[in-house]
């Protein structure tokens, strides 16, 4: 025993000493961070991301900070210019492609010219069949990708890989420089869907590998590729050397960090060891960040997001809104939008009472409203009230929240404004995943108002109106109509609108189908467009916010 | 202690079981389908449904319990996760060294500063500082850890920027596209979170040690070995110290158990990526394999070092015989 006490002694006191060694070191450890950041012309960007994106993988990767990373990695036939709304930035526009492709009289051929010049950062050069490679991977079972959806509704032959009919997609064939997509019907928002990473050009080596677990780091053809991931931790991109195209590209890496939560995050960005919180800070401090450093001037600013926060009215038979057109534009008249938008924080977005958000479907201003009456200021009980009358049905409804974030506080605003116009809302809070599984799930959407929010995979206003309101789509699962809309009149016009060509008269067809469906029977009570809150360093340069990709990474600089 | 142990252990396998065919059951029961969340947002039916095969989820529940256990036992797989696809061994292999820092580094210091305050105390009841620390059991109780990491990071991380406020270093082979990575640097990250997790159990093991070697002084041969005049320290180690700190041991063992199955507070306060903010991950997005991960591995190791207390405790202590 006497030696086990000698040897604890010991041992505390080697403890002890390591700590006041660990407090003399402590100081010169505090600028460890600064060895990150060189403010020389080059550099290093240093992000932080409080959550792992879920995948590098181009044709595997579903989360919005790995989109916006890709932006900085991938190129593709068409893209997003490196501009903000204002100078064009949402339209899209050839990259790689050499012009706009040639459309088929019966709009279900496409044929792309490959532009040369283009390399992967193994050096290797970039040609159309780069592209059918991606189609291909993105296609096959084993992969099991969540999103080949962007194309397996209109390419030929898709669904033929995914059901392991066939190995190759029929509809896509790559010959010289030329390479030509075919469709199962007319989709004039395909430029769009392939201007989305999984349509990127791929190596030949990553073409054959269909892990379902992706690859952490592959050759790509943008401005940067991904050099190393470690999950949960790091991710580390390089700039591609071999990268000769038009695209901005300034500092020689793009540090990711993950994992710090959000205050954390806030600090470092204030310190300077970090400069860009990619997914945001602890939503309480901004108000005091715009205090500080003032906003859309230095260090924080403030852009729309493609984007809708509504509340979904359940249309369904036996449920409050099927066939209740009068309550549904009353709950539109008596849902207070600013006390809803004022729980997601300061300057989280703007009200408004439209199904487009601003930046889709010519939709260009955030403040630019309906003048359908819905009131974005301050809620009208009173109107409400009159065109509620005698339609409240049983005067109860369930409303789904999810239980965390500003989903409850919502609820109880909206549990508020519907007391005054006669209907008691008794509130459901689930996890956020749950609700989302459960109300796509046709027998199991018991509510009658569902909290909701819905980003563009890419801008077409086909993924806001068709995806979520088409009601031909409605099955008995995986449905994203969670308002089960479901009218005649407008599913033809939305399958209509689908048709034309985009530009002026497509912006036009689906402006006149939001204005009219929220005018004659709401399938929503549209609230607000998140805005993007970006806190930089003061050593962050060169600020570029996509309205499409986001903040653009490979525009960014070091000051 | 041969008999004991083989008892011991197959009474594991049992507790083993019963656990991950719990959080099975738990599992499923809750209505929100795995297929939907991992075939991502737009799928449709044709989509989930081959996501569903792709996971295992379109057997029974039993068969896919049967085939976790199976895979578990014949080819030491916890399968892939739902979300990331990621081979969950790997995902624990890599979270559990984090965890294991936190927990034996704060285990060290709290028993470091737990023992000479809790003896100290003990030896001089109502002094100065007896009551000093028994100021600093009360705070260090009543206050959440959540607290107390957030002050820490706040004042030395930001505020006075003399520690690293958050961050995890690897001792040796830091990964790609880390950092930062060494001991000096592990050290250093390590300090706040050290002492995060350590107050709370220094101030409980101040009280207990207080208590008990109180308790011990009050004995007889205590008072036998004093009148024989036996020099101070030797009634100290040999007689006091010796049976006071046995139910230390016992508890000991129980914290580090449980808290090696993630010390979820101190881990996300500064981004420790352990075990505990693995599970949390998991829970959020309904990743049964790694739930199922998380669990296996915090059950297997309060199963063993239950077993190596109960094995210490009879070696410490002779008049405890195991058989």
């Amino acid at each position: 025993m006497e030696k086990r006490l000698w040897f604890s002694i010991v041992s505390a006191a080697i403890g002890v000493g390591l700590i006041i060694a660990a407090s003399a070191t402590a100081a010169p450890s505090a600028q460890h961070p600064a060895k990150v950041v060189k403010a020389a012309a080059g550099g290093t960007l240093v992000t932080e991301l409080n959550s792992d994106v879920d995948y590098t993988d181009p044709q595997l990767t579903y989360y919005v900070p790995s989109w916006e990373m890709q932006y900085a990695t991938a190129c593709k036939l068409m893209n997003y210019p490196d501009k903000e709304a204002s100078q064009g930035g949402g339209e899209v526009q050839p990259e790689v492609a050499a012009a706009f492709p040639i459309v088929s009289k019966d709009g279900k051929t496409y044929t792309f010219t490959v532009k040369p010049g283009f390399k992967f950062s193994d050096g290797s050069a970039v040609t159309s069949a780069n592209f059918k490679m991606a189609i291909d991977r993105l296609s096959q079972p084993k992969l099991a990708s969540s999103t080949s959806f962007l194309g397996s509704d209109i390419i030929v032959g898709m669904q033929d890989v995914l059901d392991g009919k066939a190995s190759s997609v029929s509809g896509v064939t790559a010959k010289g420089n030329k390479l030509a997509i075919k469709l199962t019907h007319a989709a004039p928002d395909l430029l769009a869907r392939l201007a989305t990473p999984p349509f990127q050009a791929i190596t030949a080596s990553l073409a054959g590998n269909h892990d379902p677990a992706g690859v952490n780091t592959y050759a790509s053809c943008g401005p940067y590729y991904y050099a190393a991931r470690t999950p949960n931790r790091s991710i580390k991109i390089h700039r591609n050397t071999c990268y000769k195209g038009p695209r901005p590209h300034h500092v020689d890496t793009i540090q990711v960090n993950v994992g710090n939560s959000p205050d954390v995050i806030y600090q470092n960005v204030v310190k300077g060891t970090t400069d860009y919180a990619e997914d945001g800070v602890t939503p309480t401090l901004y108000a005091g960040i715009a205090q500080k450093y003032g906003v859309n001037k230095k260090q924080f600013f403030t852009r729309p997001e493609l984007e809708i926060d509504y509340l979904a009215l359940n249309h369904d038979p036996g449920r409050l809104f099927h066939n209740n057109p009068q309550l549904a534009k009353a709950v539109n008249y008596a849902v207070d939008r600013h006390a809803y938008l004022a729980q997601r924080g300061f300057l989280a977005g703007v009200r408004t009472n439209r199904i487009l958000p601003p930046g889709m479907g010519g939709v260009t201003k955030a403040t630019e409203v309906l003048k359908n009456g819905y009131p974005i200021k301050a809620p009208n009980a009173k109107k409400a009230k009159s065109i509620a009358g005698g339609h409240t049905g049983s005067g109860k409804a369930e409303m789904w929240a999810p239980n965390s974030g500003p989903g409850p506080l919502q609820a109880q605003v909206v549990q508020y404004n519907l007391k005054q116009i006669g209907v008691d809302v008794t509130i459901k809070l689930l996890p956020r995943a749950q609700q989302f599984v459960t109300a796509r799930n046709r027998a199991q959407a018991t509510y009658d108002i569902n909290w909701s929010a819905w980003g563009a995979d890419y801008n077409d206003p086909f993924d806001f109106i068709n995806i979520l309101l088409d009601g031909t789509s409605i099955g008995p699962s995986a449905n994203n109509n969670d308002a089960y809309y479901d009218s005649a009149k407008f599913n033809a016009q939305m399958h209509k609108a689908a048709l034309i060509a985009p530009g002026a008269n497509r912006n036009a067809a689906y402006q006149a189908l939001d204005k009219a469906m929220m005018a004659e029977d709401p399938p929503w009570v549209p609230i607000l467009n998140r805005a993007n809150r970006l806190f930089v360093s003061s050593h962050f340069g060169c600020f570029i916010y996509n309205p499409v990709a986001e903040v653009d990474l490979a525009a960014a600089c070091k000051k | 202690m041969g008999r004991y142990v083989v008892r011991r252990l197959l009474w594991a396998v049992v507790l083993f079981v019963a656990v991950t065919m719990i959080t099975y059951v738990i599992f499923f029961v809750i209505p929100a389908d795995p297929a939907v969340l991992a075939a991502g947002r737009s799928a449709r039916p044709a989509d989930v449904a081959r996501v569903r095969h792709y996971l295992g989820l379109d057997h029974s529940v039993p068969y896919q319990y049967g085939l976790f256990l199976k895979r578990l036992i014949v080819d030491q797989s916890l399968g892939r996760s739902f979300v990331n696809r990621r081979a969950v061994n790997s995902m624990v292999g890599q979270a559990a060294p984090v965890t294991a820092s936190l927990v034996f580094g704060g285990a060290i210091l709290w028993m470091l500063l737990a023992i000479p305050i809790g003896v100290l105390s003990a030896l001089r009841p109502r002094s100065l500082l007896d009551r000093a620390a028994m100021v600093f059991v009360l705070i260090g109780i009543s206050m959440p850890v959540v607290v107390i990491g957030l002050i820490l990071q706040y004042v030395f991380g930001f505020k006075w920027n003399v520690l690293p406020n958050a961050g995890y270093c690897d001792v040796i082979n830091p990964p790609l596209g880390a950092t930062c990575g060494g001991p000096a640097e592990w050290f250093t990250h390590m300090i706040l979170p050290w002492v995060t997790f350590a107050i709370l159990f220094t101030a409980i093991y101040v009280r207990m040690i207080r208590s008990n070697v109180m308790d011990t002084l009050g004995e007889d041969y205590v008072r036998t070995a004093w009148a024989k005049g036996a020099p101070g320290a030797r009634v100290m180690t040999r007689h006091v110290l010796r049976y006071a700190l046995l139910p230390v041991v016992t508890m000991l063992g129980m914290d580090i158990a449980i808290a090696l199955g993630g010390a979820i507070f101190t881990e996300y306060i500064f981004g420790l990526p352990g075990l505990g903010r693995l599970a949390v991950q998991s829970l959020m997005s309904f990743d049964l394999p790694t739930i199922e991960g998380v669990v296996v591995f915090a059950t297997l190791c309060i199963i063993i070092l239950n077993l190596v207390v109960d094995v210490l405790y009879a070696f410490i202590d002779p008049r405890i015989r195991l058989e």
